[in-house]
């Protein structure tokens, strides 16, 4: 299963989000701060929140990595730190590789532009080459089957096409890393089929894969290694079966 | 153990060229876009951008020469406004749009590692080429008002160059502060408001200094009065008798409404301003730009 070659190190990282930060800048907060400065600092700690703390592990080549936790657990926070989109206010996270991030999909698209001219702007932020874009524009097309939809503008995509185009983007070509949030159930029942085909072979071709799912059953059945998150922190980690079990009875207590 | 990192790029002047080499097609593509949305829907397309310049141009010209008797003494009216609207204009359009270009592309920025002063520089770059255009219309000008075409033009560039790192500059340092600072859109507003009354762009300023000399020398500070008299002078020379020492000592006088090269004051003005704004706007937003996706 998993080689000594380590693809993604995260390193006690901690990360600090100021849920005040809206408030800040305010003339009024100014106003108030200026009259009681002595409240000031105590108030601006309070507000501090921790999304991460202390969290460290390691992904190995070839490994698929769950992250599983309830809402705001610091999930998704993890992945934008792999994918370099945050600095971690303490610790590091190092990813020795390329990085194909499909969080959010299609969050870059234009939605004046048409299909074709998204897929190149797209293609761009994924930092492909022009070369290779025009090279396999027909299997961009060929996957997300929307040929008949090539010179229209995104913007009267249903979600469903928009989600189709992106994923068909962000998976052409096998990237070293892959970092999943939540995008196995795009499309119709069709081309979620479609997509899971396209993951487990990117899977078996050896691509890394760190992978955010409520769907306990895509975990079991995707995922080498389970890391459970719980208010930042690491409860567990360990195998998939055993976390996912643990887990559920956890989440039923509440 | 590979140790090459693509996701989180090492810092320093080698990786910012490095850098700028790999997301080249994406700058391009981001042009390309606004280049796309700007003009789709619209009849006239990319004629516009030749069309808009003289329009603005014979507007201000009917209202200023006829209305309020602005005129410039030695040197063609016409010709003055329009590089002066072109010059400024380029520089307005440029800075709000790099303003609010972070702000803008918070969706990309939040999902994807992107070197953000990549946005800044390609809504400058895309008014560039907007510029580039205009100066089909200000050359039909030109020949039209009968001003002619000398080597003197081939300076141009240096003070068209000067006035894009400028803006770059400020590009940077304005989107920095449009993110933790929201007012500044708004602010920056009225700014370039008293900036462009402040800036002799249909009256000239000698006509200021004969009246209020102390007045007259602060609006010389002004870059963008650097920058649209450089190419006055290349273009149509000084609108009075103008007297300098040339690099070798010797004292020069140029007549007044005479295509000249410039004054090596002016080059180093031009290039100063350059220079300082766009190292210091780079800086702060270098010094910030890990912090923007919190704010934004």
């Amino acid at each position: 299963m998993s080689t000594d070659t380590v693809m993604v190190r995260v390193d006690h990282v901690s990360m600090r989000f100021n849920l005040g930060i809206e408030k800040n800048f305010s003339f009024k907060q100014a106003l108030i701060d200026l009259l009681s400065p002595s409240k000031r600092k105590a108030k601006k700690e309070k507000k501090d929140f921790w999304a991460l703390s202390d969290v460290t592990f390691d992904v190995h080549k070839g490994e698929v990595v769950g992250l599983i936790g309830a809402n705001g657990a610091g999930k998704s926070t993890m992945l934008k730190n792999v994918a370099g989109v945050m600095k971690p206010t303490r610790g590091a996270v190092n990813a020795f590789g390329t990085v194909c991030p499909m969080i959010e999909l299609g969050a870059g698209f234009d939605p004046d532009l048409t299909a074709k001219e998204n897929v190149y702007l797209n293609g761009a932020v994924m930092g492909y080459s022009k070369e290779f874009l025009e090279g396999r524009f027909n299997e961009i097309m060929d996957f997300a089957e929307l040929w008949d939809f090539i010179d229209v503008p995104v913007k009267n995509f249903s979600s469903g096409m928009v989600a189709r185009l992106a994923f068909s983007i962000a998976t052409l070509v096998d990237p070293e890393i892959l970092i999943v949030d939540e995008i196995l159930s795009v499309g119709d029942i069709a081309f979620q089929k479609k997509s899971e085909e396209k993951m487990l072979s990117m899977i078996r071709g050896g691509t890394t894969v760190l992978f955010v799912s409520h769907s306990l059953a895509q975990i079991e059945k995707l995922c080498d290694r389970v890391v459970w998150l719980d208010h930042g922190k690491v409860v567990d980690i360990g195998d998939p079966k055993d976390l996912c079990k643990r887990y559920t009875e956890f989440m039923g207590q509440k | 153990m590979d140790t090459s990192q693509t996701a989180i790029p090492a810092r320093g002047l080698k990786s910012i060229f490095l850098n700028l080499k790999r997301y080249s097609f994406l700058l391009k593509e981001l042009v390309s876009r606004d280049f796309k949305v700007k003009y789709k829907r619209s009849v006239l397309g990319v004629l516009w951008s030749l069309l808009y310049p003289v329009l603005m141009m014979a507007v201000m010209a009917i209202i200023f020469s006829q209305f309020f008797k602005f005129h410039t003494e030695n040197v063609d009216y016409l010709v003055y406004l329009q590089v002066g609207l072109v010059m400024f204009n380029y520089y307005t359009e440029a800075s709000n749009l790099s303003m609010s270009s972070v702000v803008a592309n918070f969706s990309l920025i939040n999902k994807v590692y992107i070197p953000k002063y990549i946005f800044p520089l390609s809504k400058c770059l895309f008014v560039g080429i907007n510029f580039l255009l205009t100066l089909i219309p200000l050359t039909a000008v030109i020949v039209f008002t009968g001003t002619p075409i000398t080597w003197n033009y081939l300076w141009l560039p240096f003070a068209f160059v000067c006035l894009f790192f400028f803006t770059v500059g400020m590009g940077f340092l304005l989107s920095t502060i449009a993110i933790f600072f929201r007012d500044m859109f708004y602010i920056y507003g009225i700014v370039t408001t008293l900036w462009m009354y402040l800036t002799p762009i249909m009256y000239d300023l000698s006509s200021v200094t004969a009246n209020h000399p102390v007045i007259g020398q602060i609006l010389r500070i002004n870059p963008l009065y650097q920058f649209l008299t450089f190419a006055r002078l290349c273009i149509q020379g000084p609108t009075n008798e103008m007297t300098f020492t040339n690099l070798l000592g010797q004292t020069v006088v140029c007549p007044a409404g005479v295509s000249m090269c410039p004054p090596p004051t002016a080059f180093l003005w031009c290039f100063l301003w350059a220079i300082g704004a766009f190292l210091f706007g780079a800086l702060v937003f270098r010094k910030n730009q890990d912090k923007f996706i919190y704010y934004v």
